[in-house]
């Protein structure tokens, strides 16, 4: 403990010393909300997984395109069934503290995942996401820990047993839940561990070197013994927390921030800068109805009617207009991309005759239901989140619906975010405004919450036919076949259209300023938002 | 006197524990949960129940709560930093906000106290007017304007201060916000202090000092403002209170590490624990400063003292 207490006071007093020059290569990057957790199996949130990704490589890591490559893994093997991937760990890869990362690392790191004690939010990517023997059992509190199908072989060789072959799974590799933590110095910090400094422990590009929990401000350093040191530009990263969204762009243009976030309202001051861009973040934004509890919402002309009336485009260029894209599937653009390298969802007019912006179809389809319900009026009520956009995109849909469906009245129940989920929970609710983000790069984290009992299928539709293709597609035969299981997604989502389960809205995208004279940055909507390995700033 | 004080101070910790009750009863009355959490499903939930104790009844939870208290354990925070002792989260921010505050409140305070001084000796004049409309405007204007157009002008336009809070430079970036905070302390000191002041001056017993030929200032400042001070007491004390304990518009738009919007991001996230301490602490230095006052009242005013010898 002495050794790595000296470690560390030499590298701060070498950092104090060069902090003075060394602060034109600093990155000052803003952020909205502080840290959760730098603790790789708790934390959930997007700014703690970017910036533990600062600090930790996984096995594998996304390159500028979101592709997995490899990380602290020099390469692997996969067995000929696709279930027992076998990692080889780089020689030259080392912790902060002068240890090496071995195969016991990650074996300790997903052990803890999967540990019913630390119950750990993300322990659904080790069991029912990557398929990892024995995952399920152990959360479950079946079986112990240390039957997880993840063996160190030797210091350097993991082997993975998965349950079925998982075609996504070297992409999980780069998800923070699966990084790895020396056991040695987890159990040293005890209750401490990942809370300063002195309790991070570093594999990767940077070292944090002043860091508080919950902290408005923090910084990491360029990490000298990095096995791939060479390649990294960036002297440091300054992270700074700004709620306010005009100091936030105030900042900005004093200089003081490298990037930012701008929100809808500030995008008409600074849309024809050079420095603005949008980039997408995947995830939908889409209307839920309660298909289950509503009687008036289980006539599929009143679905159709409802999806068909929506103008989409209205909403992202009127009302958002942070680039958001208005979006008619089931699975958002922008994040999943196929065994050809295309976007799953670039066609957005695959559904064109169940999904699109028609108010005649719509006045038509309305006219049907209410036929067929016997009445000459629906009133609904909908429940949306307390925040600004939600709020907005609500008010203008009841408009949109009001005009071309006659005898709809809408309702807007506007509710903190924790009881509208909790309503939706409880299937308490009629129609909903919700969104879900990806939580890996592959159709199925959307595709999956249609299954009947999902926790997240709040409408409780059910199809027997659906629950079988996304079973095949996830445990069975089409577990091999890259292509075939591509295509069976695809009718999946028909289903999903054409029964109008949801009816999407769009793919949300963040609007920022990044400097002009910062290049390299790879943003992803999925896992990790922003990558700084390759950064480079210019004076 | 003994028996006086030790009454208050049997008062305050009952009414802290009552306090503590009631905050757990507001918590559970608060929608959702920590963790309903629409990525979590309902095994995930109960797991998470089980891992912090929340999954026993409530009044089980309070005195377990209260015992870990007593040794000085607030617990841990369930969402805005995962597992981080909330002594550990408040212990860095408190200084900030009381810092922060404490510059806000003196700054007020003097700016006030001078301002209704002068107000209620040019009674009447251009003076007085003027300090009027600045306490108006103090008063009627809520802070966070103040430091948007402070963090504008001096911040953004200007440079003359940093628009954001920081460690390496806290007199520096603390100047805006603290000046932001101040106007409405400085508005209603100087309006309770130019009223007092002309009740005060108006009455007989200035009268008959100035009648015994005092000077000028001995009258203002040792029989005037002395007796004008305990009304203002009064007044300042829950403001004192108010600034330390941070204020959530202020710091968010200089992006300030204290305790108000923890608060606020705890309360939204249901981080009971969080919301606990602090509305805790924060009703503890409340109860704290006002039984200060109390004793204060004593030393401003002789009758009060007196009254109590007489007991």
């Amino acid at each position: 403990m002495n050794k790595l207490k000296s470690a560390v006071v030499m590298t701060m007093a070498a950092a104090s010393v060069l902090g003075a020059s060394a602060m034109a290569s600093d990155l000052n990057v803003m952020v909205e909300t502080p840290v959760e957790s730098l603790d790789p199996q708790i934390a959930t949130d997007g700014t703690s997984f970017e910036v533990i990704a600062d600090y930790t490589d996984g096995l594998m890591q996304m390159d500028a395109d979101g592709k997995a490559v490899e990380a602290l893994a020099e390469s692997y093997d996969l067995s000929d069934d696709g279930t027992v991937y076998t990692f080889h760990i780089r020689e030259d890869a080392n912790w902060s503290n002068g240890e090496p990362v071995t195969a016991a690392d990650f074996v300790f790191a997903w052990q803890r995942a999967v540990d019913p004690n630390v119950a750990s939010e993300y322990s659904y990517m080790m069991s029912d996401i990557g398929q990892i023997k024995n995952a399920a059992e152990i959360i479950a509190g079946d079986m112990d820990k240390s039957e997880l199908g993840v063996t160190a072989v030797d210091d350097k060789t993991l082997k993975v047993e998965l349950n079925v072959p998982v075609s996504y799974f070297t992409s999980l590799m780069y998800f923070p839940t699966f990084y790895p933590v020396n056991e040695a110095f987890f159990n040293e910090c005890g209750d401490t561990f990942a809370t300063s400094p002195d309790t991070i422990l570093s594999n990767g590009a940077f070292v944090m070197d002043d860091y508080e929990p919950a902290a408005t401000a923090f910084h990491l350093t360029k990490n000298a013994d990095y096995y791939n040191a060479d390649s990294i530009s960036l002297e440091g990263i300054n992270y700074q927390v700004i709620q306010d969204s005009q100091t936030a762009l105030m900042s900005y243009q004093t200089g003081a921030l490298d990037m930012t976030i701008v929100n809808g309202e500030q995008v008409d001051q600074v849309e024809d800068d050079p420095e603005f861009s949008s980039q997408g973040a995947g995830y939908l934004w889409y209307v839920s109805p309660n298909i289950s509890a509503v009687e008036e919402l289980q006539n599929l002309n009143i679905r159709m009617a409802l999806t068909m009336a929506i103008d989409r485009e209205a909403i992202t260029n009127d009302v958002l207009k942070d680039g958001s894209i208005p979006t008619y599937t089931a699975v958002p653009m922008q994040f999943a991309a196929g065994p050809d390298g295309s976007d799953f969802s670039e066609d957005q007019e695959m559904f064109s005759d169940v999904c699109a912006t028609d108010p005649e179809k719509a006045a038509d389809f309305w006219a049907k239901g209410l036929e067929e319900l016997g009445t000459d009026s629906i009133e609904l009520d909908m429940i949306v989140d307390a925040d600004d956009a939600p709020q907005k995109v609500a008010t203008v849909l009841k408009e949109q619906w009001e005009t071309t469906l006659p005898g709809l009245i809408v309702n807007l129940v506007v509710e903190p975010k924790k009881q509208r989920v909790e309503d939706m929970q409880d299937g308490n609710f009629e129609v909903a405004l919700t969104r879900w983000g990806p939580d890996y790069a592959d159709p199925m984290t959307y595709l999956g919450m249609w299954v009947t009992d999902n926790s997240n299928n709040y409408g409780l539709w059910s199809n027997a036919d659906y629950d079988a293709m996304i079973d095949e597609c996830t445990t069975g035969d089409l577990c091999t076949d890259a292509e075939g299981r591509w295509a069976k997604m695809y009718e999946a989502e028909k289903i999903v259209m054409d029964d109008a389960v949801i009816f999407p809205l769009y793919t949300a995208a963040n609007a920022q300023m990044i400097s002009s004279n910062v290049t390299g940055l790879e943003q992803h909507p999925v896992a990790l938002n922003r990558v700084y390995k390759n950064v480079v700033k210019e004076d | 006197m003994k028996k006086y004080t030790l009454k208050r101070v049997l008062t305050f910790i009952f009414t802290l524990l009552a306090i503590l009750l009631i905050l757990f009863i507001l918590m559970q009355l608060m929608p959702g949960s920590p963790f309903n959490d629409e990525k979590l499903n309902d095994d995930m939930r109960a797991a998470l129940y089980a891992k912090y104790g929340l999954d026993k009844p409530i009044i089980i939870q309070f005195f377990h709560y209260v015992k870990n208290m007593l040794q000085g354990d607030f617990g841990v925070s369930y969402k805005i930093s995962k597992n981080t002792p909330i002594s550990q989260l408040i212990q860095t921010r408190l200084p900030i906000s009381i810092g922060i505050g404490g510059m806000a409140v003196a700054l007020g305070a003097i700016v006030g106290l001078l301002l209704g001084l002068l107000a209620a000796l040019k009674h009447n004049t251009i003076w007085d007017t003027l300090a009027t409309i600045i306490s108006v405007i103090g008063v009627s204007v809520p802070s966070y304007v103040f430091a948007l157009a402070l963090s504008y002008n001096f911040g953004f336009k200007l440079q003359w201060f940093p628009m954001l809070f920081s460690q390496k430079d806290v007199m520096g970036s603390s100047v805006l916000p603290s000046i932001s905070l101040s106007m409405f302390t400085m508005a209603s000191i100087a309006r309770f202090t130019r009223s007092e002041m002309l009740e005060v001056l108006g009455s007989d017993y200035m009268l008959l000092a100035e009648s015994k030929g005092l000077s000028g200032s001995a009258l203002i400042f040792r029989h005037a403002l002395r007796n004008a001070l305990i009304p203002i007491v009064t007044v300042l004390a829950p403001l004192i209170v108010d600034l330390m304990t941070g204020s959530l518009v202020v710091e968010k738009i200089f992006a300030i590490p204290g305790v108000g919007s923890l608060l606020v991001n705890a309360i939204q996230s249901n981080d009971y624990n969080v919301v606990i301490s602090l509305s805790f602490i924060y009703s503890a230095m409340y109860i704290a400063i006002m039984l200060v006052v109390d004793l204060l009242y004593g030393v401003i005013d002789p009758r009060i003292r007196l009254a109590k010898k007489g007991d």
